[in-house]
């Protein structure tokens, strides 16, 4: 469903991508691991076009999305949870969704109405994500789970094809991962989801397959019992302790 | 719904009000002033208005705006003095597209910077205008301008005399008003919004941002020449002042002290500016600095406007 190959992004000198190939099927749910630097971001960027490739190739349903802007992958059916929230911080939750929602149908209608039907779908979706009687609140007054969750509607407003969720969990209590972790799992099984996270609970949790990054280069590949048996990961990311 | 035909029974009054203004007030001794200042003001709140478009809704913070303002009032004053024609839909309808032309190709190389960058582009934008304006002599007139600019007319009206200048000026605003007030409402203008407080996801979204933008600047331009193709029927008097930056920084600042993002702000915002302007400055010498520092008190203490205030208080007594 979603593909690379031979995938380069240099900064200056440093190849923070260094040919990544990489092929998800359609419902897999692969997570993506490797230390920081290892260029998940970069590849995160270079998949929604927001950064260029300086090589290689990026492929959505079977066709080549290279040269495609990031509005244009959007429409294909390319979708991304930010890591850092990238919210409409002084409007309502529904107006963010609605936003969402709208952009499926253009924005050129100068002279029409806000739809109804897409703020009651709005307030659908976010029910959908636990944000039920939410509607009117600005997302700046959510609280930092809530906003995540916010983060995942307008994510999965465009019912996308291909889902990608940049650490999740980032920054939230046990609780509110155990509740995001629980929304993922629960999503659609035909949408595709590439994960980048660091909580291995988690990522062992969803992820069907898993790759690890590292230097800009997928070093393996396999399923969760695979990866937490292979030797040459616990090197470079597993085995190491997290620095107290 | 009640309250909406309540609100809407009473902005129609408040329209045929502002239309009727010359023959109710005129027991007043100084009626014709009241109505000259009123028209400049309705004037400058087009202008203001479509300004607010860009600032308030889209948040491109434009400092070259008075070029599609003069763009306008000169393309008004050249279909009469030079074309020759007094038709009101021709005269008028040059000004609107000659801005709204000058606004593509402004537009088009601008909307690709952000934030600072952008107002730059559009400083130095205006500043070529306005050095085009003043040095084409043969089609400008350079730095004397156009004088005498004659009024047009429509099916057998003139609009030579103040009252029907001033009726054509009070209908056409309202005509503006209607229509940002539609676009701001539709999704198109939701947009805008979303763009103004979060791009990167808009595009993440699937939203051509710099087609929105690029629009929403068109629109914007070709809606400040109507404001200028008026006041050359006003003033009769175009110049080099008229596409200048001290008129762009005019249009900012109504829309900052009126209320940006508002449909009502930058129409205050006028009134009040052009009322220190015109008004105070009558009765004392430094109006100016009553402006300046009426613009600091607001970019300190009130960044959301007198409306902005106004709403927020309302707000508290009736929430």
């Amino acid at each position: 469903m979603i593909e690379t190959r031979e995938l380069r992004r240099r900064f200056g000198g440093i190849n923070a991508l260094d040919g990544v190939d990489l092929s998800v099927s359609e419902g897999e749910r692969r997570a993506l691991i490797g230390p920081n630097g290892a260029g998940k971001t970069t590849l995160f960027n270079v998949l929604t076009g927001e950064l260029g490739a300086t090589g290689g190739q990026v492929r959505l349903a079977g066709s080549d999305i290279s040269a495609l802007r990031p509005w244009q992958r959007a429409r294909r059916g390319l979708a991304r949870m930010y890591q850092r929230n990238e919210l409409f911080d002084p409007l309502p939750a529904r107006e963010n969704v609605r936003l969402a929602i709208a952009a499926s149908r253009g924005a050129y209608r100068p002279l029409s109405s806000v739809a109804r039907a897409d703020a009651s779908a709005a307030d659908e979706m976010l029910d959908g994500v636990g944000l039920a009687g939410k509607g009117a609140t600005p997302a700046r007054a959510l609280s930092h789970g809530e906003r995540r969750q916010l983060e995942l509607a307008l994510a999965l407003a465009r019912r996308p094809r291909v889902l990608l969720l940049d650490e999740p969990t980032a920054g939230m209590s046990p609780t509110e991962t155990a509740k995001i972790a629980d929304l993922i799992a629960s999503l659609d099984r035909a949408l595709t989801l590439l994960i980048v996270e660091h909580d291995m609970d988690v990522v062992f949790r969803l992820a069907d397959r898993i790759s690890v990054l590292h230097e800009g280069r997928v070093i393996a590949e396999g399923t969760p019992e695979q990866i937490r048996g292979d030797t040459l990961v616990h090197d470079v990311y597993l085995g190491k302790a997290v620095p107290m | 719904m009640i309250l909406r035909s309540v609100r809407l029974a009473a902005l129609a009054l408040a329209a045929l009000a502002l239309i009727a203004f010359p023959q109710w007030s005129e027991g007043w001794e100084s009626s014709r002033y009241a109505t000259s200042i009123l028209r400049d003001i309705l004037i400058f709140a087009i202008f203001a208005s479509s300004l607010n478009l860009l600032v308030g809704y889209a948040g491109l913070p434009s400092l070259g705006h008075a070029a599609f303002f003069g763009g306008g009032a000169y393309a008004a004053a050249i279909a009469a003095q030079r074309a020759g024609t007094d038709n009101l839909l021709l005269s008028l309808g040059a000004a609107t597209v000659v801005a709204g032309i000058l606004a593509a190709v402004i537009g088009f190389l601008s909307v690709r910077a952000l934030g600072i960058f952008f107002l730059m582009l559009t400083l130095a934008f205006g500043q070529m205008v306005f050095a085009i304006a003043f040095q084409a002599t043969d089609i400008t007139g350079g730095s004397n301008g156009f004088a005498g600019v004659r009024r047009p007319e429509l099916l057998g009206m003139d609009f030579n005399s103040a009252d029907a200048l001033y009726r054509l000026v009070c209908v056409v605003f309202i005509a503006v008003v209607l229509l940002l007030w539609r676009v701001v409402s539709s999704p198109y203008g939701r947009a805008l919004v979303g763009v103004r407080e979060n791009e990167r996801r808009m595009r993440a979204l699937g939203y051509d941002t710099r087609t929105l933008k690029f629009s929403a600047f068109v629109l914007a331009g070709a809606v400040a020449g109507i404001a200028g193709g008026l006041s050359a029927y006003a003033f009769r008097f175009v110049s080099p002042n008229d596409v200048a930056i001290g008129a762009s920084i005019t249009g900012f600042v109504m829309v900052l002290i009126g209320g940006a993002g508002t449909l009502a702000g930058p129409i205050v915002g006028a009134a009040v500016v052009l009322y220190i302007e015109r008004v105070l400055s009558s009765s004392i010498d430094f109006s100016q600095t009553v402006l300046g520092v009426v613009f600091v008190l607001f970019v300190l203490l009130a960044r959301q406007g007198i409306v902005g205030v106004a709403r927020g208080a309302v707000h508290r007594i009736a929430p």
